[in-house]
């Protein structure tokens, strides 16, 4: 055969080795791995497109506006650091930065420890388990404006059930104003706040405390070991990732306290409880002084990364 | 013997549930009771009358704004909800199908939205919905909504379809059906569960937002429950107790229904939202 090919013939043949390979096949198959490609692209592209739009676009946004002033005038002066300057002197600032992080350290024992105690409480085969289970989640369930709203009436100073109570029990003979002084504005709201979501860590350490092996406590047992000791040298080191993830999501979610302060205190006596993004949002939203409010946003960014990234770093722990 | 044992488990627990449901408890009978039985002192711990005057006037007031709220409220619910599943669905079908080269950094990319808190966003994201002239609209928070609470979808339903055998597929696949087809006909169906925690999920978090609302909404046309109650609470109805109280009510509602419907999809997906990542 090859005696009759042209030359033509024996350059497709030789050289390109055209009649050798499966030539439509090949085509075929990457014309369906483009395919592919093309469907997946396009599966995702309306994900993409709100994360570009609404999430990728903003954030760059905001870093660019830090940098800039007079934005709500239509005239953007660029100012470079400016903003950052004053942002380190702004008693404001660090007034929200100084009661937030007060409130985290208050509130999150006030949540920790009880969700412990219910995790342990609440890890055992016992009938009616879930149903527990669900009535310590459910406040979770509710929004914080209606949660705050709940609690103000329990709190209000004249006709509170709390107050009546406290009195009738002759705790206290005259009503105590909650949210009266700071550092009892700032329990009372932790309080709530615990009610609210003291379920939702006693999930995830219930889901810690149930990778934890049984065959452990029984040897424990048969080495005489009582339920403190168990408690101590086997479940809270085995536990320690778990608690550290938990830990890290109430932190990064304390940080980002608003609904509560806005509703129950408006700040607190004397700005005692205005959080960060309380002095964000009055900032940016109530003085419109949009580029200022982004430099605390990139600022409040920032920390909040930090806090993410050992949130990411201790979670893999838990592999 | 074996009830013995068990009785200190049940006392303390019931006695906890008590402490945890007696603020609902006392939220409910305060918006049951008559205005003048809510202020008395002592308070009542049971009505002796129950009314209802605290809900007409929630209603009523304001030529029927509260009414407004609650449609609000559940237009950008169910829309976001909507919007979430129909993007978020093919999103996780690829993440667990469909992968090719590269495919990584389009789901770092997705990631990265949960580990940014939004509220660092809300300044750029007033500008933009601003200039798209969407201020205190429906769309503006069914926009943001589907933007940070997607994520959580995508995951969802990557994990859902990850759990189906890829065999499934295949075989469809050859028999000469799409990708759309399968992931319509055979992977949804499958993949419920799933669905049903992100739409719980979804709900909860749009209904339940305060500050996104609040920034993006201005009149009775947007404004949601929350801000809503928040409205009347801090004007027309300050220290009004027994509406305040009705108000609150009324907006757990839905929530608090689902719950005791769907608790089980409820715990999974807060435990999947928060562990997988």
């Amino acid at each position: 055969m090859t005696k009759n090919k042209s030359i033509l013939g024996r350059l497709l043949f030789d050289r390109f080795h055209l009649l050798e390979r499966p030539l439509f096949k090949n085509n075929l198959m990457n014309i369906k791995i483009e395919n592919r490609r093309l469907q997946s692209f396009i599966f995702l592209l309306p994900v993409m497109l709100f994360a570009i739009i609404f999430f990728f676009i903003p954030f760059i946004k905001v870093v660019y506006m830090s940098f800039f002033k007079g934005a709500i005038l239509g005239e953007s002066v660029f100012v470079s650091l400016d903003n950052y300057k004053v942002l380190l002197e702004d008693a404001g600032f660090w007034r929200a930065m100084g009661n937030t992080l007060i409130y985290t350290i208050i509130v999150t024992p006030i949540i920790f420890i009880p969700a412990v105690f219910l995790a342990v409480l609440l890890n055992k085969k016992i009938k009616g388990v879930k149903f527990f289970r669900a009535i310590y989640f459910l406040p979770v369930t509710i929004s914080f404006v209606v949660a705050s709203y709940i609690w103000n009436w329990i709190y209000s100073d004249i006709y509170g059930i709390l107050n009546y109570l406290l009195r009738s029990l002759h705790i206290i003979n005259n009503p105590i104003l909650f949210f009266g002084s700071t550092w009892l504005a700032r329990f009372s709201v932790s309080i709530m706040v615990g009610w609210k979501t003291i379920g939702f860590s006693m999930l995830i350490i219930l889901a810690g405390l149930q990778g934890i092996q049984q065959i452990l406590y029984e040897a424990a047992s048969i080495d005489g070991a009582n339920q403190w000791q168990k408690f101590k040298f086997i479940t809270l080191p085995l536990l320690r990732p778990t608690l550290t993830f938990a830990l890290i999501i109430s932190v990064a979610g304390s940080f980002q306290a608003f609904d509560h302060f806005y509703i129950m205190t408006g700040g607190g006596p004397a700005r005692s409880t205005e959080t960060i993004i309380m002095y964000l949002q009055k900032i940016g939203f109530e003085y419109y002084k949009l580029n200022y409010a982004a430099a605390i946003s990139v600022i409040f960014l920032i920390l909040l990364l930090f806090i993410s990234v050992l949130q990411f770093w201790a979670g893999r722990f838990n592999e | 013997m074996r009830k013995d044992r068990h009785l200190g488990f049940y006392i303390t627990n019931i006695g906890l549930t008590v402490l945890f449901l007696a603020p609902f408890y006392w939220a409910l009978i305060s918006s049951l009771k008559p205005y003048n039985e809510i202020l008395k002192y002592p308070p009542s711990f049971f009505p002796a009358h129950i009314s209802i005057e605290s809900y007409k006037d929630l209603f009523t007031a304001g030529e029927g704004v509260f009414v407004f709220f609650a449609k609000n409220s559940l237009i950008v619910s169910t829309l976001t909800i909507f919007v979430i599943c129909l993007i978020s669905i093919p999103a996780g079908y690829a993440f667990s199908k469909l992968k090719f080269r590269g495919i990584n950094i389009l789901f770092l990319a997705v990631l990265s939205i949960i580990m940014v808190p939004f509220q660092a966003l809300l300044i750029p994201l007033y500008t933009l919905i601003h200039q798209m002239k969407l201020l205190d609209t429906h769309l503006a928070l069914i926009l943001i909504y589907s933007t940070f609470f997607m994520p959580f979808g995508v995951f969802m339903m990557r994990n859902s379809f990850d759990s189906i055998p890829n065999s499934i597929r295949e075989s469809a696949l050859i028999d000469g059906a799409s990708e759309l087809k399968v992931m319509i006909q055979i992977f949804l169906p499958l993949a419920w569960p799933g669905i049903i925690t992100t739409i719980i999920y979804i709900f909860m978090q749009s209904w339940n937002d305060f500050i996104i609302a609040l920034i993006f909404t201005s009149s009775k046309s947007a404004i949601t429950l929350q801000v809503g109650l928040m409205n009347f609470a801090t004007t027309r109805f300050y220290m009004n107790w027994g509406m305040i109280n009705a108000g609150s009510v009324i907006t757990m509602l839905p929530i608090l229904i689902l719950f005791i419907i769907l608790q089980k999809y409820f715990i999974k997906g807060m435990l999947a939202g928060a562990i997988k990542e």
